[in-house]
């Protein structure tokens, strides 16, 4: 589902977020980036969002090569893409049902699906309740949760989530892992970068850890530190 | 279509979710124009005020009794046929003294008796199309045994078309001043707004919303905040240009303007504020939209 070779991404000024990545991501896994601030998590997930450009190597999103890809199909990419951030990114003067119904928008959805989908998502995530709530009215939580309900709303084949827990308290980040873990179920791969080692721990599932740009490890069933096998094995 | 009607109900929502935002920007649209609008009736109030002082008798040219009528009459054509003559008109002896006895009898009786009847020349009085050509009709009549002088009414006939010219010129300059300076103004004030909502443009991207998606919201909303500070504007100047025709005004200095151009302009002022605020939105998105 996402195939990195080679990849290596050198920021200006020098920084090297990125060397001779190797990666291969199976549909419907679930993959957790690891490693210290600065080991270069994010700037994969921003590679594979065509945020950035690689300096060097190749990557393919659902079959495509996007490094290849002109500007003007990079938002067709992001289409078939899921994105939740630290941050959020909600659009802040729309309210939560505005939010996810954006997304279908964006792709032409007509009325009737965006009436459907959108409460059917937001029960998903357990806020069908404040569907009329601007985000700045809810918590840190429950604004991940619109996040992710306007990610998943399109039913995209990839989730990517960078530190999705990082603004939320350890009981609130369980809630947000169950509920990747659920769309996860369903068949949609989810890549997310964290540095949350009690959640790598709890989930058990592969883990690929980075420093300085590099792969140290990639593990399947691990947690943090890793016990597991190897995800090439 | 559905997303066209989408993208307009965008608009009007973020217009309505962005009022501080949208004030300010009408807001500068609104004093620019106004100031534009302004400078633009101020130029046509000294155009038709000069054009007024310019009306009436230009030249006087006094006739010499040689030949008769016939050869007056002759010389009233010849004259009336150039080009720089808009209208002419023949004042014979009798006439003149009729003016001098208005001019001068009512407050000094002596004056009239010491000039005769015959003594006054006859003349032909020319009203110029062009001011400034005087000098061409000038040119041609000197010299001819039936002149006897010529005289130009407007004895300050140059220090008024100077004075005009200088009018036109600060009118003309405070319009093209005052214009460009509320292109820039409403330019970097939508500018302003567009970057206020970088981080809502970023996001949107990142949704997948293709630029045109993005862009024609923003657009919108430019063109209708420059539309609504045009609109006012075209009302604030009319409003002022009402109470101007409320002043005493005399035959020296006009304070109206037609309503032509009121209507004409003021149309144009409005489409012009829309196309401001089209364009300033569209220059501000420029660098946020790069993929």
């Amino acid at each position: 589902m996402i195939r990195m070779e080679k990849v290596a991404k050198v920021y200006e000024g020098g920084v090297v977020a990125a060397r001779e990545v190797d990666m291969d991501i199976r549909k419907g896994e679930f993959v957790f980036l690891v490693g210290p601030s600065g080991s270069g998590k994010s700037t994969l997930i921003r590679l594979c969002l065509r945020e950035e450009k690689v300096t060097k190597g190749r990557i393919w999103v659902a079959g495509k090569d996007i490094t290849r890809l002109p500007g003007w199909k990079v938002p067709y990419l992001r289409r078939t893409v899921g994105t939740v951030f630290q941050d959020f990114k909600l659009l802040p003067n729309k309210t939560v049902a505005e939010n996810v119904a954006f997304a279908l928008k964006v792709i032409g959805r007509p009325r009737s699906i965006v009436n459907r989908q959108v409460p059917q998502v937001l029960e998903l995530v357990g806020l069908s309740a404040k569907v009329n709530r601007y985000p700045r009215q809810l918590s840190g939580g429950e604004q991940q949760r619109v996040s992710i309900a306007r990610a998943f709303v399109n039913r995209p084949p990839i989730l990517l989530a960078d530190e999705p827990t990082g603004n939320l308290d350890p009981a609130t980040s369980v809630g947000i892992m169950r509920l990747l873990d659920r769309i996860n179920q369903t068949g949609t791969t989810v890549v997310m970068a964290t540095h949350d080692h009690a959640i790598v721990d709890a989930m058990q599932k592969r883990v690929v850890q980075l420093n300085r740009g590099l792969i140290e490890r990639d593990q399947s069933g691990s947690g943090y530190g890793g016990r597991g096998a190897s995800a090439g094995s | 279509m559905r997303n066209i009607l989408y993208l307009i109900g965008e608009a009007f929502t973020n217009l309505r979710r962005n009022i501080l935002v949208v004030a300010a920007a009408v807001v500068a649209v609104f004093v620019s124009l106004t100031l534009a609008f302004g400078a633009l009736v101020f130029n046509e109030l000294v155009r038709t005020t000069t054009l007024q002082w310019q009306a009436g008798n230009h030249m006087i040219i006094f006739l010499n009794d040689i030949g008769g009528a016939a050869a007056h009459d002759e010389m009233l054509q010849q004259v009336g046929s150039f080009e720089e003559v808009e209208q002419v008109f023949y004042v014979d002896k009798n006439q003149a003294f009729e003016e001098y006895a208005q001019m001068f009898g009512r407050g000094s009786p002596g004056m009239l008796e010491i000039i005769d009847r015959n003594d006054l020349p006859a003349s032909i009085r020319v009203e110029l199309s062009d001011l400034s050509q005087y000098q061409a009709v000038q040119f041609r009549l000197v010299g001819d045994p039936l002149v006897r002088r010529i005289s130009i009414v407007s004895e300050g006939i140059e220090r008024l078309l100077n004075l005009t010219q200088v009018l036109s010129a600060i009118g003309v300059g405070l319009v093209l001043v005052l214009g460009s300076a509320s292109v820039v103004l409403i330019a970097n004030t939508i500018r302003m707004a567009i970057y206020a909502r970088r981080e809502e443009i970023s996001i949107m991207k990142l949704v997948g919303a293709g630029n045109w998606f993005i862009r024609v919201p923003f657009l919108l909303e430019g063109a209708i905040e420059g539309l609504l500070g045009g609109g006012l504007a075209v009302g604030a100047v009319l409003v002022g240009h009402q109470f101007l025709g409320r002043l005493p005004s005399d035959s020296l200095i006009q304070f109206q303007v037609s309503g032509d151009f009121l209507l004409r302009w003021g149309v144009l002022v409005l489409l012009f504020g829309g196309a401001a605020g089209f364009v300033g939105s569209a220059l501000g998105l420029r660098r946020f939209l790069k993929v």
